[in-house]
């Protein structure tokens, strides 16, 4: 994948997961925040930082990013989340508006 | 000033005679005239036909300085109008004006006759005058009525049941094309003599007249055929208002105002659209009435959009099958926990382990929409536990089971100020609360704004008086749904008194009438942004003439199941009200002309729109709807069974921010709708084997504590 074409999201604890533009667009709020005219430094550099979420959770968006490219193309299959996460996920989930 | 008819009236012989002559030089113009003149001559007998011989001759005797033109003039007529049987008092000679009801002791159900009166002195134009028959009695206080001249086309609805004792005019509507109605208003008995002729529409009408007659039996013949038993009660409500102020009932289409002019509208365009050939048949074969133009697209449509499950939906499903897992709800927002309490007592897996959550704490929102799992000892405890200082809003909803007085006493209103920052509480359902428990509510929470008290049964209106001593400035928002010991009249006092009231549901309430209406948007309207009076069958147009002279503001209105509201109704809401967002009709016996001309006229801020069973809708509103209604989202057009494929997809293809259209019933759709509109976002509901509950509106998780005003503005 070219640069152009990716994005940088940083959790709290400072991991960093790089994912197509295409796939990070998913969420409202990363769209905002990339597409927005407004000199973000986000827009920038093409790097989102989340000090709020978790690795283990951003992982788990990241993974959710992916798969609802493939649901829209066609290919619908279930998406499994372990228990554990759903709290902090569906708050994450609400704050990115995925 | 007015002169009492009564004591007038000479009924002898002789002096008709000479009266009869002046009369006879006139020449009528229109039939109904020819029934004036031809009339024998004799008289003493007080029967039907002879009032307006009797009129003149008590205008004559009266000297009011009446000459023999005024008379003339009773029979004077502009062509083409129609005459009107009896005249009103006179005033001062110079224009009649008031009117009189006969004291008759039948029924005078079908006639209505209109007069025109020139007066003769001045050259004043004319005053028209609209006389009713009524059973019952006549009016003391004059009023001046004029009415309309032309005839259209159209007859307008008639609700009015007549009966013996009942004091109520009657509506009718000739067909012959004479529209009008008028408002329920009472009349006081006055004492007639007996000489006062008993207004048959008997012996001595031409035939015309009679055809005419015939016509309006026929036509009010089905509504006599259903009986309703409330109608005979009608004269001890305090249902009929009278119109105090002299207030003159026109025609709609000589009304000022937008809608008249939207009504022409509409018939013009339906004459236009009928006139032409028939188009837009979709197929041959089918009988289609419809006259709209609609084609359908054509080839496959790509299937509804794809909608990819989001991943808080995902997350939040699984919460809500473990949801005995979760240990704590710190930090989760406020609008995700009532996703997730509401997601829970729908399916019934809500217990007191997940209230313990949802109460633990400082919560700032609490909300519960189906308490009826609880018990008391478990509210007692969870509530207890909670630190309720920031709390604003609370809504435990069908909690009668667990409510009663003194747990109330033990928890909510515990203390004074125990719930000091709460803004909006919901009790819906505690049936076991009463004024005692409510007065103890009341005063521990001094910040309340919004409060909700359906299904309250055991409230009386103490509660109510209570409610506008303590808060009455302050409340916003009542809901007073089903609370089946509150009587309208005698709460109408302490509900005047919520000068900010924004929000008012009466639902269900019998005891509404068109005074309570009255006395409470007269003090109140200027403010009132929603008002629900489902159920409140008595409410007549007089009801809606009054909101919409006084709420120019109102957003939501909600008229299900009002049968007696008829077109006028409706085109007084179109003149005063025109910022209406959502309208709820259902079961009205609105015509399809006066909908779409409300459309017309205020129909662009509309979001939400149910005309559900409003069986007369057709093709006009189709029309007004494709061409107004460009912001609506929800509409719900089921029964309608005028409408026709090519209606609704003419609908649907110009609404293009329609999202949900509700068809239960109407099965005159077919698949060339189905599969023919072009709209690609619309959920049509209710014909093929749709997943149903999905449609029923789900509360707004993320509202505030008030639906009209941020609860920081100051009042």
């Amino acid at each position: 994948m070219k640069k152009e074409d990716t994005v940088k999201l940083i959790s709290a604890e400072g991991f960093e997961f790089v994912i197509s533009k295409e796939a990070a667009m998913v969420s409202q709020t990363i769209r905002n925040m990339l597409t927005s005219p407004g000199g973000f430094a986000e827009t920038e550099h093409g790097e989102v930082t989340f000090p709020e979420i978790s690795t283990t959770i951003l992982e788990k968006i990241c993974q959710y990013f992916y798969w609802s490219l493939q649901y829209s193309r066609g290919k619908e299959t279930d998406f499994h989340i372990e228990p554990e996460l759903t709290l902090e996920l569906m708050m994450a989930a609400n704050y990115l508006h995925t | 000033m007015p002169v009492l008819r009564s004591r007038v009236i000479p009924p002898t012989k002789p002096e008709i005679e000479p009266l009869k002559h002046p009369a006879n030089k006139i020449e009528p113009a229109t039939p109904a005239r020819t029934w004036d003149t031809t009339r024998p001559a004799s008289s003493g007998d007080d029967d039907g036909g002879d009032a307006g011989r009797k009129r003149k001759l008590d205008v004559s005797e009266n000297l009011l300085g009446l000459e023999g033109g005024d008379r003339e003039g009773f029979l004077n007529l502009r062509s083409g109008k129609k005459v009107i049987k009896r005249i009103g008092e006179t005033d001062g000679g110079n224009s009649v004006d008031g009117k009189e009801k006969e004291k008759g002791k039948e029924k005078m159900d079908f006639e209505e006759v209109r007069m025109l009166r020139e007066v003769s002195k001045d050259g004043v134009d004319v005053d028209k005058l609209d006389i009713k028959q009524n059973a019952d009695g006549s009016c003391n206080e004059k009023r001046r009525r004029r009415f309309g001249r032309e005839e259209k086309g159209k007859a307008k609805l008639i609700d009015e049941h007549s009966t013996v004792n009942g004091s109520e005019f009657i509506n009718l509507d000739l067909e012959l094309g004479t529209k009008h109605s008028e408002e329920n208003v009472g009349s006081v008995s006055e004492p007639r003599k007996e000489q006062r002729v008993d207004k048959k529409s008997s012996v001595r009408l031409s035939e015309s007249r009679m055809e005419q007659f015939r016509d309006i039996a026929r036509q009010n013949a089905s509504k006599f055929a259903y009986f309703n038993v409330e109608e005979n009660h009608l004269s001890d409500d305090n249902e009929r208002l009278v119109v105090a102020d002299g207030e003159v009932e026109r025609e709609i289409e000589d009304w000022p105002g937008p809608f008249s002019t939207a009504m022409k509208i509409v018939r013009d365009r339906e004459k236009k659209l009928n006139g032409g050939q028939r188009i837009g048949s979709l197929d041959p074969k089918k009988k289609s009435n419809s006259s709209i133009l609609w084609i359908p697209r054509k080839g496959q449509r790509q299937g509804p959009k794809l909608i990819i499950p989001s991943l808080k939906e995902l997350s939040m499903k699984i919460l809500v099958q473990n949801a005995d897992a979760i240990t704590s709800l710190e930090h989760v927002p406020d609008a995700l926990r009532h996703k997730l309490s509401f997601m829970l007592c729908d399916s019934r897996q809500m217990n007191s382990h997940f209230l313990n959550l949802l109460f633990s704490g400082s919560p700032t929102e609490i909300r519960l929409r189906d308490c009826s799992w609880l018990t008391e000892q478990e509210f007692t405890k969870a509530f207890v536990s909670c630190d309720t200082k920031n709390l604003t809003v609370l809504q435990l909803d069908r909690c009668g089971r667990c409510m009663p007085d003194y747990i109330l006493l033990s928890t909510l209103a515990s203390s004074l100020n125990s719930l000091p920052s709460l803004t909006t509480l919901s009790i819906c359902g505690a049936c076991r609360i009463s004024d005692v428990g409510f007065k103890a509510l009341v005063t521990s929470a001094p910040a309340l704004r919004s409060i909700n008290l359906s299904q309250c049964s055991l409230l009386s209106s103490t509660s109510v008086d209570i409610l506008a001593d303590k808060l009455g400035s302050f409340i916003q928002e009542l809901y007073i749904n089903d609370c089946q010991s509150l009587n309208a009249m005698l709460i109408l006092p302490a509900l005047r008194k919520l000068k900010h009231l924004e929000v008012l549901s009466v639902a269900g309430i019998e005891t509404v009438t068109d005074e309570f209406v009255r006395g409470f948007v007269y003090a109140c309207g200027h403010n009132m942004k929603e008002l629900i009076l489902t159920d409140c069958v008595k409410l007549t147009d007089f009801s809606l003439k009054v909101i919409a002279e006084t709420c120019p503001r109102l957003c939501t209105l909600d008229l299900s199941n009002l049968y007696k509201l008829t077109d006028f109704g409706i085109g007084y809401l179109a003149n005063g009200c025109q910022a209406i967002q959502t309208l709820k009709l259902c079961r009205n016996a609105f015509s399809d002309e006066a909908i779409a001309a409300f459309l017309e006229t205020a129909g662009e801020p509309l979001k939400e729109l149910s005309l559900n069973n409003v069986r007369k809708v057709a093709d006009n509103t189709a029309l007004s709807l494709a061409k107004r209604s460009n912001k609506l989202v929800n509409l719900d057009l089921s029964w309608c069974r005028n409408l026709s494929d090519e209606a609704l997809g003419l609908i649907v293809d110009s609404c293009l921010s329609l999202r949900m259209l509700k068809l239960f019933g109407c099965s005159q759709i077919t698949n060339a709708f189905l599969d023919g509109h072009s709209n690609p976002d619309v959920q049509i509901i209710g014909l093929k084997m749709s997943p149903v509950l999905e449609h029923i509106k789900v509360p707004d998780f993320h509202e505030g504590p008030l639906h009209y005003s941020s609860v920081l503005s100051s009042l």
